[in-house]
Parts: C-alpha cells; sequence; structure tokens
C-alpha cells in the first residue's frame, strides 16, 4: 500500500552507512545492489552487517531483506527508537565506524540512546575514525545544531588487533527540530589541543609522541596543549598500542582534527610528526569544519528547518567524497546544496543549503 | 454676537508659569496621589492581562509577504443561508461582474496586495472537511431566524480541531423578522451564541433583505472592507506543508489511448495558488484530497493570472531598469512600459475563475460555453458583432462532411478547429505568452516552441535564462582569458536549441543537454563550469566535476607545480581503488605535506602554498607584532617553558641549529607579519587610510562593510537575547521579542540568499514558492476522478511530507464528542479527518492501567478521553483530528456527526494492547497443600508455557502452577498455600494480546459519482440491522439470577464403636443428656383473680379508645373529600377560561403566521 515501487536504488558499497542513515531519517526504502559483486569476496562485510543489525536494534518495524549473496540489501526503515543496549562491533571495524553515523540517529528518537559499544577503539587501518576523532569532532557539531547532553566516555580502551575496548555513548537530548548554522567568517584557529594515548605499552610513548609534536608546532606559535593519556590495568584492553589526535580550536568552538593510531614497527616520533603535518595540512585546506566533519554539517543542515543555513568550507575540501554525499543526499531527502564563492577569499566556498523541514516523529508527546 | 477668543500670550515674556510656583514647595502632592488605588490596580493588571493574551508561541510565517498568494475566503453555512448571494455580491462589489453560476473558487484582486479566493462550500461534510484544512476566512453564514444549525456547529468543530481559521459570523434573512424588539432580542441572543462558540466578542455581520439578488451594498461594503484589513496568524499544519485550491482542471490525456481504453489512468493538469510552504522541486508526493496519494510528474510555474497591482508594479519597475540599462550600453530598448497606476483602477480588479461563467465564458472540462443571454432568438436584430458572429457560428446548415465535398471554402474553416479543451488551453497559453512578452526578455524562440510542442512559456523561458546566463558567462569568460572563439556563444546557443527541439519530443531531462554540451564543449574549449550546475548532474562522475570544476586553475598551475598536480593524481588513485565507505579523510604522503611546512626547504612556493596559508588561519599571541630581538627572546624563553619539563640531551644540538633555523625563518615571518599587520591596520584604521578615496568611495566601503555584518549571523549558544549582535538588529527586551527578531532576520538571510541564485538554481534549492500559480500535471489519475469532476465541490490539494508516505500505528488520545449520542465501539470503523487524509481505520480504544500496561476498553468512556491507536499513515505528533461515523448524506440523520476528536501522541511500528483473559480449572484431587487442576489448559504445551504463573481459587487462595501432569493432557499440579477445597474454581489471569488490525480504506469521495454518498465499511450494529443478524450472545455471558441454595451442613456423627476406640485426645466431648426435670418445668403458671380483673379492664379501655379514633378519622375523610371537589370545581373553571384565550390567541396569531408564510415561500423561489 504504501510503498508503491518509490524504493531509491544505489548502486555500490559507497556510502553505505550514509545512505542507510538517511533512509531511516527520512523514511523512505533504499534498496542497493551491487556490493562488492565485483570482489573477490563479494556482498556485504561482516562489519556491514553489524552495522545493520545495530540499526535494527534501535529502530522499531525496519525490515531488512539481504540477498543470498548478500550483494543486494533492500531497506525498508522503521521508527527510531533508542534504548539501551550493548553492541559487540567486529574487530574488522572500530567503534568509531558505528559510532560516527550512530550518533547522527540520536536526537531524533523514541528513548534516550544509551548503547555501550564493545571492541576497537582505534584502527590503524587510516579510512576508519578512532573514538577520539568522533568524540572531539563530531559531537562538538552536534551541539552546534542543538543537540545537547551528548557525551562519549571511552570506559576502556581497545586497541587492535585485539582489542577489548569500551564506549559508552548516550544521548539525553530528544530535540524536535534541529537548528539552523550560520558560519560564514573564515575563523582563526587558537589553540592546538590533543590527546596522546597509549595502552599496555610503556608510557614514555606517550611523551615521545608529544615531544615532537610540540617541537613541529612551536614555530606556529599557537598555543598547544596535548594530553597524556596512559592507559593501565584492565582497562587497557587486550593489546598493545598507542595513537594521537590533534585538534585546532577556535573561539568558537569550531574544530578541525585528526589522528593516527600507531601501526607495527612505527616509531611514536614518526607517527606524532605524521599527525602534527596532516594537522596542518588540514588547517590550510579548511573553513570553519574539516572534512571528516562535513558530511554530519551536511546531513544535519539537510535536515533543518525550512531555512538557509550556511557554512563556510575550503574548495579544496570539495572533493569526490563531498560530491558522492551531496548526491546521496539529494537522491534520498531531495536538498540540494548551493555553493558559492566567498566574497573575500576566493579559496573559500560557502555551502548554502536549505533544511527540507524535518521533524523528529518518534518523540512522544505529553 | 463677538466671539471672545483668549487673549495670545507670547511664551518669551513670562516664563514663570503658575505650575511653577505649585511646585515651588516641593510637588503637589494632590496631583500625584492616587484618587482610587484599588482601581488602578485593577486596570493595571487588566492591562497586563490583555497585554499577556495577544502573545503566542513564536512562529515563522513561511508566506512570502512580496507577494503572498490570495486569502482563501470559505463561505459556509447551511442550505438556503444566502452563501450564492453572498459570494455574488461581494463579487460585484469587487469587480463590478455579475456572476450567473458559481462553479469552484473564484479569485478577485481585493487590493493592492491583497487577492482573495473565493469559495462557496455546500452543505456535505466531505467538502466542509477539507475546506476547514485550507481556508485563512470562513464566512460563516447563519439564518437569523433560526441560530446557529446542526450544519454550523459541525463545521466548527472540524475547524477548531485543523488550526482554527478566522471566523466571520455573517447572519442573513434578518429582514423577516417584524419588530424591531424581537429583531434586537434574537440578534443578541445568537451573537452571544456566536461568542459562546467561536470566541468572546467575534465579529457577526448583520445581513438584511436581498436587493436586486444581492445584499445591500452598504453592509457588503463594511464587510469587504473587514475582509481587506483582516490579519491571519500561520497556523502549525499549514505552515509545515504546501498546498493548493484547485481552480482549473485539465485532462491531457492522449485522446487516442482513451478512446482505446475509456477506462485508463489519465493524465491529469490541475491548476492553482500554491500556499503553505514551497512544493518541492521534483518528486513531490501530493495527497488529493478525496482521491488519494499520487505523486507530481510535472510542476509548471505559470504567469498570474490574477496579478495584484503591487506585483505589477515591481515587474515594471525591474522592466524600466532593464531598459535603462539597454539605453546605458547603447542599445535601443525593446519596448516602452505603460505608466504606473497609484490607485486600484477598474482594469486591475481582476476576476480570475475558470469554473465559473465570467464574462459568459464558461470553461468546462472538455469545452468552452459562451453565454449569449437568456432569451436566445436568432431572429433578434439588435445583436452586438461577437455575438452575431457566435450565432452565426450555431447557424450551420451542412455537416463538415458536406463541405468538405464542396470543395472551395471550407479552407476557411479547416483553420479553425472546433473549440475543444486543448484548443482553449493553446489560446490560454498564447495569451499568457503575451502576458508574459511585458514581463520578461524574451526571443524568437518562444513563440515558435510554444505553438510547435505547447510547453508552457515559463519553463522555457527558465530555460532561456538559463541560456543567457550561459551566455553571459561566456562573455566574461572572454574577457578575461582571451581564449574562446568569438563566435562560441552563438553556436553553443544554437547547439543547445537543437537539442530542445529534439528532447522536447522524448520528454528528456535538460540534464542531458547540460551533459551533451559539455560533451560537445570537451574537447575545445575550457569552460569555467559553475560547480552547482556539475554538483547534481548524475552523468557526470564526481571526478570529472572536480577536473571540469578545477580546469582553469589546473591550466594555469600547470607549468610550476607538478608536484601538486602529482599528488591531485595520486589521490585519485587511491580513490578509485577503494569505493570507501569511511568518512575520515586522507592525507598526502609525509614527504609532500613535511616539504609544504618544513621550514629549511621552504622556497617562497612553498611558503606561499603552505606556511603562509597556515599562518592567516592561526591566531597567534601577540607577542608576534614586537620587534624582532624581543620575539627572539622570547621565544627562546618560550622554548625554555616548552622544554623545560622534557630535556632532550640527544638533540640540543639539534635543537640549537632549529632554533637558527627558525631565527631566519622567523623573519621571513615578520615580514608576512608586518605586512598582515598592516592588512589589518588598514581595515581598522580605515578612515584616516582611506583619506585618499573620495567621500562616496568610503560610504560605498562602509556600506558593504555593514550589510555584511548585518547579515552575519552569531552562533546561537553565544547570544543571550542579541547581546553579541554587532547590529543589535535582534536586541530585544523580552524573549519574545528576541524570538521574533531572530526569525525575522533568518527570513531576511533567506531571501538574500535566494536573490543571490539564479532563478532555476533557486526554483531547485527552494521549489515553488507559495503564491505562484502553477500547474500540477499528474500521470495516473484515475478516470473516474475527471469523469465525475464536479466543480461544486473542492479540490484541494496538500503536499505531504516524507514521513506521512510512511504506514504505522498511531495512539492518540481520543474523546467522544459530547454532543454524539453514542459511545464508540472498539474495532468499529471509524472515518477520521487527520492531516490532509480522510481515511477509515479500525481503532482500539485502551486505558493505562496505572501506566504498567495498555489495557483494551469496549467502548469509549462517556465523557472523558481515553487512548485509541489505529493504523494508518502516520502524522507527527501534536496533530489534531476529528473522527465520524458517517459521512455520506443518504444515511445522515439529524444527529450530530462529529463523533470524535482527538490528538496524536505518539507514532510507532507496533503497540502493545492487552485484554482480560482469565482461565479457568477445577481440582479434581487434592493433597495438603497441593491440587492437580483440570480443565484449564487443553495440552501439556500451553501448560509449559504458563508453568510458574500465579493462580488463585475464588475463596482468595494463593498459588503456582508447577507442572503438566503425563496422563491427562492438559492436567497439571499446582501448590497453594493452604488447602483448597474440592469445590473451589481455579482461576488463572493473564492478558491476552490484541493487535491493531491493519486496515485503512481512503475516504475516495472524488471519484464517486454522487460525491456526497461515499460510505465505506459500515458499522457491525449498521450490517446487523441491515442484514437483519441477531447479535450473538453468549449463553454465558448473560446474566441470570443468582441462586445460591443455603448449604447444610449435616452434624457429625461418630459411630459409637469408633468413638469407644478414639484415644482421648481426640474424645468427642458431649453432655449426658439430662435426666432430672428443671424447675420451671415442673411448674405451670396460672392467673389469679385480682390480676384477671385488672387485665380485663385495660383490654375494654383500649377497645373504646380504638372505636372513638376511628370514628374520629372517617369524619376527616369525609371532609378531606368534599375539600376536593371543591378544588376540582375551581380547577374546571380555570381550564375554561384558559381554553377561551388560548382560542382567541391562536385565531389572532395564525392569520399571522400564514403571511408570514407565504413571505418566505416567495423568498426560496427567487
Amino acid at each position: 500500500m504504501s510503498s508503491k515501487s518509490n524504493i531509491i536504488t544505489f548502486e555500490g558499497h559507497r556510502n553505505f552507512r550514509l545512505r542507510l542513515i538517511l533512509s531511516l531519517l527520512s523514511g523512505k526504502s533504499i534498496k542497493i545492489v551491487k556490493i562488492r559483486s565485483d570482489d573477490l569476496n563479494p556482498g556485504l562485510k561482516d562489519y556491514e552487517v553489524s552495522f545493520l543489525r545495530l540499526l535494527e536494534s534501535i529502530t522499531n518495524g525496519s525490515h531488512i531483506e539481504i540477498s543470498y549473496t548478500g550483494t543486494t540489501i533492500i531497506f525498508k526503515p522503521g521508527i527510531i527508537i533508542g534504548g539501551d543496549l550493548t553492541h559487540n562491533c567486529p574487530h574488522s571495524k572500530p567503534i568509531g565506524y558505528f559510532v560516527e553515523f550512530i550518533i547522527m540517529l540520536a536526537p531524533f528518537s523514541k528513548k534516550k540512546f544509551n548503547i555501550i559499544f564493545k571492541g576497537l577503539t582505534n584502527s590503524h587501518d587510516d579510512q576508519d575514525s578512532g573514538i577520539d576523532l568522533v568524540k572531539w569532532g563530531l559531537l562538538p557539531i552536534m551541539e552546534k545544531f542543538g543537540v545537547r547532553e551528548i557525551s562519549l566516555h571511552i570506559l576502556k580502551r581497545g586497541s587492535p588487533p585485539l582489542g577489548g575496548g569500551e564506549v559508552h555513548f548516550q544521548c539525553n537530548s530528544l530535540i524536535q527540530q534541529l537548528l539552523t548554522i550560520h558560519s560564514v567568517d573564515i575563523p582563526k584557529f587558537s589553540i592546538i589541543r590533543g590527546i596522546a594515548y597509549c595502552t599496555r605499552v610503556s608510557p614514555s610513548v606517550v611523551n615521545r609522541m608529544i615531544d615532537t609534536s610540540r617541537k613541529i608546532l612551536k614555530s606556529t606559535g599557537c598555543e598547544v596543549n596535548i594530553t597524556a593519556d596512559v592507559w593501565r590495568g584492565e582497562n587497557s584492553g587486550k593489546s598493545p598500542g598507542f595513537g594521537i589526535t590533534l585538534i585546532a580550536e577556535n573561539k568558537r568552538g569550531w574544530r578541525i582534527l585528526c589522528e593516527n593510531t600507531g601501526k607495527a614497527n612505527e616509531l611514536p616520533e614518526e607517527l606524532s610528526e605524521g599527525t602534527t603535518y596532516q594537522l596542518l595540512d588540514e588547517i590550510t585546506k579548511s573553513g570553519c569544519i574539516g572534512r571528516f566533519q562535513i558530511l554530519l554539517c551536511l546531513v544535519y543542515m539537510s535536515i533543518g528547518k525550512e531555512d538557509i543555513g550556511r557554512i563556510i568550507i575550503h574548495k579544496d575540501q570539495v572533493d569526490e567524497k563531498f560530491i558522492y554525499n551531496l548526491r546521496d543526499i539529494k537522491q534520498i531527502l531531495g536538498v540540494e546544496a548551493f555553493l558559492k564563492e566567498d566574497e573575500e577569499d576566493n579559496n573559500f566556498i560557502i555551502v548554502n543549503v536549505k533544511g527540507n523541514g524535518f521533524t523528529s516523529i518518534s518523540k512522544k508527546v505529553a | 454676537m463677538e466671539q471672545s477668543n483668549k487673549p495670545h500670550r507670547s511664551g518669551s515674556t513670562n516664563k514663570t508659569p503658575a505650575k511653577k510656583k505649585l511646585h515651588q514647595n516641593g510637588q503637589n502632592k494632590k496631583a500625584f496621589a492616587v484618587a482610587a488605588p484599588r482601581k488602578l490596580e485593577k486596570m493595571a493588571r487588566r492591562s497586563h492581562d490583555v497585554n499577556e493574551r495577544k502573545l503566542h508561541v513564536p512562529m515563522v510565517d513561511r508566506t512570502p509577504d512580496d507577494d503572498p498568494p490570495p486569502v482563501i475566503v470559505a463561505i459556509v453555512g447551511p442550505p438556503g443561508t444566502g452563501k450564492t448571494t453572498l459570494i455574488k455580491s461581494l463579487i460585484r462589489r469587487l469587480t463590478k461582474t455579475t456572476l450567473q453560476d458559481i462553479n469552484g473558487p473564484i479569485t478577485v484582486v481585493s487590493g493592492k496586495r491583497r487577492r482573495l479566493t473565493f469559495i462557496e462550500v455546500g452543505n456535505d461534510l466531505n467538502s466542509m472537511i477539507d475546506i476547514a484544512k485550507i481556508a485563512d476566512l470562513v464566512l460563516l453564514l447563519i439564518d437569523g431566524n433560526y441560530g446557529l444549525e446542526m450544519e454550523t456547529m459541525e463545521f466548527l468543530n472540524i475547524a477548531q480541531h485543523h488550526g482554527m481559521p478566522r471566523v466571520l459570523g455573517v447572519a442573513t434573512h434578518l429582514d423577516l423578522f417584524k419588530s424591531q424588539s424581537t429583531l434586537r432580542l434574537s440578534k443578541k441572543r445568537l451573537k452571544h451564541r456566536f461568542w459562546t462558540e467561536v470566541y468572546q466578542g467575534a465579529k457577526l455581520f448583520y445581513l438584511s433583505g436581498v436587493i436586486n439578488g444581492r445584499y445591500p451594498d452598504r453592509e457588503i461594503l463594511n464587510l469587504c472592507r473587514f475582509i481587506s484589513v483582516m490579519k491571519f496568524r500561520p497556523l502549525k499544519w499549514r505552515n509545515e506543508h504546501p498546498y493548493l485550491l484547485a481552480d482549473r482542471i485539465t485532462d491531457l490525456t492522449h485522446p487516442m489511448t482513451i478512446q482505446e481504453n475509456p477506462k485508463c489512468d489519465r493524465k491529469i493538469a490541475i491548476y492553482g495558488y500554491l500556499h503553505g510552504t514551497p512544493l518541492n522541486y521534483e518528486n513531490q508526493m501530493v495527497h488529493i484530497c478525496g482521491a488519494g496519494d499520487y505523486q507530481v510528474a510535472n510542476v509548471e510555474k505559470l504567469p498570474d493570472p490574477c496579478p495584484t497591482p503591487y506585483f505589477e508594479q515591481k515587474l515594471e519597475e525591474i522592466e524600466r531598469e532593464k531598459i535603462k540599462q539597454q539605453i546605458e550600453n547603447g542599445e535601443k530598448p525593446a519596448r516602452t512600459t505603460t505608466r504606473r497606476r497609484k490607485r486600484l483602477e477598474d482594469k486591475q480588479k481582476i476576476i480570475y475563475a475558470p469554473m465559473s461563467d465570467v464574462g459568459g465564458v464558461l470553461v468546462d472540462k472538455d469545452a468552452v460555453y459562451i453565454d449569449t443571454g437568456n432569451n436566445f432568438n436568432k431572429d433578434n436584430e439588435n445583436k452586438g458583432e461577437g455575438e452575431q458572429l457566435v450565432v452565426d457560428l450555431q447557424d450551420v446548415s451542412k455537416t463538415i462532411k458536406e463541405r468538405f465535398e464542396e470543395g472551395p471554402g471550407l479552407q476557411l474553416f479547416s483553420n479553425s478547429n472546433a473549440l475543444n479543451e486543448v484548443d482553449e488551453d493553446e489560446e490560454a497559453e498564447l495569451d499568457l505568452l503575451s502576458d508574459e512578452e511585458t514581463i520578461v526578455d524574451t526571443g524568437r524562440t518562444l513563440l515558435r516552441k510554444a505553438k510547435v510542442y505547447g510547453k508552457s512559456i515559463s519553463e522555457d523561458d527558465e530555460f532561456d535564462k538559463e541560456l543567457s546566463d550561459n551566455e553571459e558567462e561566456e562573455d566574461i569568460d572572454e574577457f578575461e582569458h582571451g581564449k574562446v572563439e568569438v563566435d562560441f556563444g552563438n553556436q553553443y546557443s544554437d547547439k543547445e536549441l537543437d537539442y530542445v527541439e529534439d528532447s522536447a519530443l522524448s520528454s528528456d531531462d535538460e540534464e542531458n543537454g547540460y551533459y551533451n554540451t559539455a560533451q560537445k564543449l570537451k574537447g575545445s574549449i575550457r569552460r569555467n563550469w559553475d560547480i552547482n550546475k556539475l554538483l547534481y548532474l548524475p552523468n557526470i562522475e564526481p571526478e570529472d566535476v572536480l577536473k571540469r570544476w578545477r580546469g582553469e586553475e589546473d591550466e594555469e598551475k600547470e607549468e610550476n607545480i607538478e608536484d601538486d598536480e602529482e599528488d591531485f593524481f595520486k589521490k585519485k588513485e587511491i580513490k578509485q581503488v577503494d569505493q570507501d565507505d569511511s568518512i575520515k579523510p586522507s592525507f598526502p604522503s609525509l614527504e609532500v605535506l613535511k616539504e609544504r611546512f618544513e621550514e629549511e626547504s621552504n622556497s617562497d612556493e612553498e611558503y606561499e602554498n603552505g606556511y603562509k596559508i597556515l599562518k592567516n588561519r592561526l591566531l597567534t599571541a601577540p607577542k608576534l607584532n614586537e620587534v624582532d630581538t624581543e620575539k627572539q627572546e622570547d621565544e627562546g624563553n618560550e622554548d625554555e617553558e616548552l622544554y623545560g619539563d622534557f630535556e632532550d640531551l640527544e638533540n640540543e644540538d639539534q635543537e640549537e641549529k632549529e632554533e637558527n633555523q627558525e631565527q631566519e625563518d622567523n623573519q621571513d615571518d615578520f615580514a608576512d607579519f608586518d605586512k598582515e599587520e598592516n592588512d589589518e591596520g588598514e581595515s581598522d584604521n580605515e578612515p584616516e587610510d582611506n583619506s585618499d578615496l573620495s567621500i562616496e568611495e568610503q560610504r560605498k566601503l562602509n556600506a558593504a562593510k555593514k550589510a555584511k555584518l548585518k547579515m552575519q549571523f552569531e552562533e546561537e549558544e553565544d547570544r543571550e537575547f542579541g547581546v553579541e549582535d554587532p547590529e543589535g538588529d535582534t536586541e530585544a527586551e523580552t524573549w519574545y521579542e528576541f524570538q521574533k527578531n531572530k526569525m525575522a532576520k533568518q527570513l531576511e538571510i533567506n531571501k538574500q540568499q535566494y536573490d543571490q541564485m539564479t532563478p532555476e538554481q533557486r526554483m531547485k534549492v527552494e521549489g515553488y514558492k507559495a503564491g505562484s500559480y502553477v500547474k500540477i500535471t499528474f500521470i495516473n489519475l484515475p478516470c473516474e476522478f475527471i469523469n465525475n469532476f464536479n466543480p461544486k465541490f473542492p479540490l484541494v490539494l496538500g503536499g505531504l511530507l516524507s514521513t506521512e508516505l510512511r504506514f504505522g500505528v498511531m495512539n492518540a488520545r481520543i474523546r467522544r464528542h459530547r454532543w454524539h449520542k453514542k459511545i464508540l465501539k472498539t474495532q468499529d470503523p471509524l472515518i477520521l479527518s487527520l492531516g490532509w487524509r480522510r481515511f477509515q481505520t479500525l481503532p482500539i480504544y485502551t486505558t493505562s492501567d496505572s501506566r504498567t500496561r495498555n489495557r483494551m476498553l469496549k467502548y469509549t468512556p462517556e465523557h472523558a478521553y481515553c487512548f485509541a491507536s489505529f493504523y494508518g499513515p502516520l502524522v507527527a505528533p501534536n496533530t489534531t483530528f476529528v473522527g465520524f461515523n458517517i459521512i455520506d448524506n443518504k444515511s445522515t440523520t439529524g444527529a450530530f456527526r462529529v463523533s470524535a476528536t482527538g490528538i496524536i501522541e505518539d507514532i510507532n511500528s507496533s503497540v502493545e494492547i492487552v485484554k482480560k483473559l482469565k482461565l479457568v480449572g477445577y481440582p479434581y484431587k487434592i493433597f495438603r497443600n497441593t491440587a492437580f487442576i483440570k480443565d484449564m489448559f487443553s495440552n501439556a504445551l500451553e501448560v509449559a508455557k504458563f508453568e510458574g504463573a500465579q493462580i488463585r481459587t475464588v475463596s482468595g487462595i494463593r498459588g503456582e502452577i508447577k507442572r503438566a501432569l503425563s496422563k491427562p493432557d492438559g492436567y497439571y499440579r499446582a501448590t497453594f498455600e493452604d488447602k483448597i477445597l474440592m469445590s473451589d474454581i481455579i482461576f488463572l489471569k493473564t492478558w491476552y494480546p490484541v493487535k491493531v488490525k491493519k486496515f485503512y480504506n481512503p475516504v475516495t469521495s472524488l471519484l464517486l459519482n454522487d460525491h456526497n454518498e461515499w460510505q465505506g465499511m459500515r458499522l457491525t450494529g449498521k450490517i446487523r440491522a441491515d442484514e437483519q443478524i441477531e447479535t450473538p450472545m453468549n449463553n454465558d455471558s448473560s446474566y441470570k439470577k443468582i441462586e445460591r441454595p443455603e448449604r447444610r451442613f449435616n452434624p457429625l456423627k461418630v459411630p459409637r464403636s469408633i468413638k469407644a476406640d478414639l484415644p482421648y485426645k481426640s474424645q468427642i466431648s458431649e453432655m449426658k443428656p439430662q435426666k432430672k426435670k428443671t424447675y420451671m418445668a415442673k411448674r405451670a403458671v396460672v392467673l389469679g383473680g385480682e390480676e384477671k380483673k385488672k387485665r380485663d379492664l385495660i383490654q375494654k379501655l383500649q377497645t373504646i379508645s380504638k372505636e372513638k379514633e376511628q370514628k374520629r378519622k372517617s369524619k376527616k375523610d369525609e371532609k378531606f373529600k368534599e375539600r376536593l371537589k371543591k378544588i376540582a370545581k375551581v380547577e374546571e373553571l380555570r381550564k375554561e377560561k384558559e381554553k377561551e384565550r388560548k382560542k382567541e390567541y391562536f385565531q389572532k396569531e395564525g392569520k399571522k403566521r400564514s403571511i408570514n408564510f407565504e413571505g418566505s415561500s416567495k423568498r426560496q423561489k427567487t
């Protein structure tokens, strides 16, 4: 009755999670075909299935159909329920893989989100975000959109490959509509913070990372403040590991950040140096948000009130991912962004997005 | 007589007035004392109350204020109250045209910036519901003789639950009152009744008689004025949805397909003004009230058929600007514009009512009728030329075929096709086109296309604009780079046009066009592509998009930065490999980065690209602005500070080196900083620095700065009532004002941003905004929709949000309407009007058992709210709805039809509702605390499910189900807290889940032949009555008289033999039977002499007194009877008198009535 073949079809596993999340937010059914159909290992990966399971458990009435080969799925979204649950993440992806998209749903659920994720807190695969990246990068952005009382606690750190980490995600504010944000001036970053952590290795590793990065950042003349975060005993998971997250912050609370996790045979100095330069690179090529945060911003601007929200980004941030994301958003939410060159500096672009007037319908009144 | 004026006192001479003298010893206390403190306090409180009542929750008004859609004025009332007359009078007043027949909405221009759409609402519940959802203003007609009628009440109740529109009461038929006093009295009574229904002080108009088929001009004028100044508050539902009241409808299906299959799905265009929020650019789902949900196939914005003078004026201004520019550019102006008008002239009083007979032309769905007057007479000699022509048209002696055979002369007719709907369409479009010409700059292409493809102009026009934009861009390119071939622009546009012609037939996307042209262009010319156009073209891969967008840059940079390009390619390679799902960005390799930011290898180039930008992006400490030496020292100190904690002995040398390098670098930096500082200084001390600039330039600069500041929005958190707002625009004293300012500012930003976009981009981002006249095409409407179309019924299109397309269970708070006669039964079909939709569903009424469970109720409570769960299309919580049991006119009795009202509280995919279930069993074997129970379950599996469940006997002994017995299936063992009896009955109290039935039956009244006879599923009771089925009656459920025979317990008898054997402890203690007679038993009592006499005497006395009493009583009764007779006599007399009086009265009154009746019947005839 309701689904008269108005299923939106996608191809490939690109933006897999984004598409599912958008589908849940918009209530439109989607179908993804040709998932790694040319691959030697065709079909969904274990972490993708795990993500689907997680979606199923936080919603009511969702309907997932996975084809026999796993190369096609049909997802009919239900209503976001939330609630208390524990999710065991597979070791092929860190917790960040799940959290970074689940947080988008959190403020629009019926009950408060209270999820404990178990697994890796970081991974040395450069593709996946560690938990610090989510905590310091995405949550502040959510606050800009009016989602307060959202928190991510690292109960246990779990480095790859064995993990054993635990992260507690909580969202206490259920809101009806997001705020419209306007950030059109190019911010200057005043302070560089950071967290260098290690599990099951000598604490000196942390200091070595901090030293290296301070040395490089000294020439910038910025205030540098890197915290040493050493985990011992039970809470440090099952494997040794270390990593660093650097965050450039401005006075308005916009942040640009980047992180890396130590790989095998990698010196802490190397890691720290690389990360620091990456941060510098990211700063030069960013507006008020880093590339990591753009997607969240775009999604939240698209489901905002029916007003135009604006955010400034750097021209270099308009990359393929950006375009793919925009196209997916358009296809599901029907919202188009409008890019306009900044009048002052033509290296920057102001993204204008008119929200589609989304309101959270799950929330119960009275 | 001479006037005595006060002599003039000049102010300058005597400056010490009496007042000053008064205040010499302080202020005059009397003057400032409060005379009546109580009253003052009351007044203050009242004024506060009044002010407070004015406040509403601030809500953004999404209707554009520059060209708002027409105000929908619905005329509602029971039949015969004068709705049509009122519309006619209003139309006459506003446009000076007289309408014969009123069909569908009528739009008229009522003021400089206001249009009104009048629509008459028939006496049909469906129409009333639809109109209640969209009307901005309701003119509620009330017959002054009868007061508020049932329909009126129903409408008010419906309207109230769909966001009450403004209501103006209009009392009619007041001329039927003979005496002024009764008129006054009934007016007053009516007013107060109306006030209780709407709100205290609601405006009620009184219209007296009808003159010339219209209400008196004076009264209508007043009403018009009232309407024209009325303000409307945004209503929540309408502020979140686009909607449209259709004023025209055409069937665009190819006649051949209809001929082949008359029942085929139709392609239908619906026209009307958009209201509410903007309609999506594409893929909008729309609910056609009374027909169902359909996807919009195509939307076209058409020129406004009924533009406001204000809008026209604005267009003219734009036109003038254009011409001015043309003149400046040395071109000839295309055409001269008409003069601007200052007053609403007769010419501007436009009326647009395609369904009605405006100007004697009636547009039906398949024909256009021209009215030639009532007394049709061919031989009428004095006719106008046009009329004559029309009449001549009808005067055809031969058929077309005959004429065709005749040969010559048919040529003349072959051009003029029969007047059919398609033709009309074209005509209209041509008309529109000519309108359009005055509006926008057009080329020759327009006409041609309009003729050939029958496409509307606006779309084409857009296309042209786009074209011209492109051309403009090209021009700019030319100017800038000088690389582009000169004739490119023409070539491009030609190509584009070719494409248009081709694709219009194949109905391709315009996007294809871009792609084609893009491909054509690809090799030859590099263009600076607009990213916004590229972004959403599905044919172009993102890599290509980026390449095209950055095309220019690459070329420029090509020679000098090979590294960068390499870098670029590298990135791409990575991306091609993993079609990844991560949002974490990837970075170039460390070496590349190092090179960019490393101080030592910093060539100028690198510096410019890496380090300098970085410096720009960082807010550094102020020490950097000091002189070199200090700076170095500082740096040194800082180093110490920084590295104080850790000593890196190994690297000390290196560090020193580094420091040196840094110093060098810093020198570089300083240059930079100095420059930067200068820059900043410039911006700071602009007035001084820019002294060489002319004042105007400075002003311009300042203005630009200010404008920028104004548009800047600080983040939400930072602002407490706009304290940090640069302009102080949003600054306000109260929260309320602050919110309002914020909304206003946001709207301003929206407007500004939209204005910066090109029209088609704007359309894509914003959608079709309210106030635009659009043609919405649907391709798959059922044929019944058009076949049974009746313009008397409003056709409402409501836009649906994505959540509203989903189905699920809604939990609502519901209450039976107190005027509805019956309570509602669970699972009985109920027709709900929820959101845009009207549908029938099966609600389950529930109550919450102290929030532990939702228990099903068989019936709604009499007067209280209960909960209802039902299946249907979801709407956002907090939406109110109205329920009906019947909506068809046939089964309507005189009773109030609104049966329930409620509000959606929560939506979900499923809901847990339970009803009570008591299972009963009987013990068949009892041990001490254990018993075997039978007859409760039918098999062991069921028992297994209830293991451990609490059970109870009637007498209240609690127990637990233990385990199923193997042998008799369904029997089980249970334990109790005490020994039970064989006569006990065992209960198991459980809850049985009730499922909400997935029944959703949309009210498709518009698809029926008779729009007001939609019936849907019947109520259970109705079916039983119709089919004459008896209500099933469970024998156990009937209440019988409870018979409880007295239980008799036989005394315990222990046989003697057993008794003897009993041990002492268990001996039954019995008393031996008494052998001796008692004292009393031994003696009999006999009455003695004296005693006997006394008793005898007393008896006699009593007898006498009784006798006396009886006599007295009978006497009294007699007297009373006589009195009754007397009273009856008097009564009879009175009655007779009364009868006489009545007779006299009715003799008089009856005559009056007959006169009255005649009068009213006369009125009806007219």
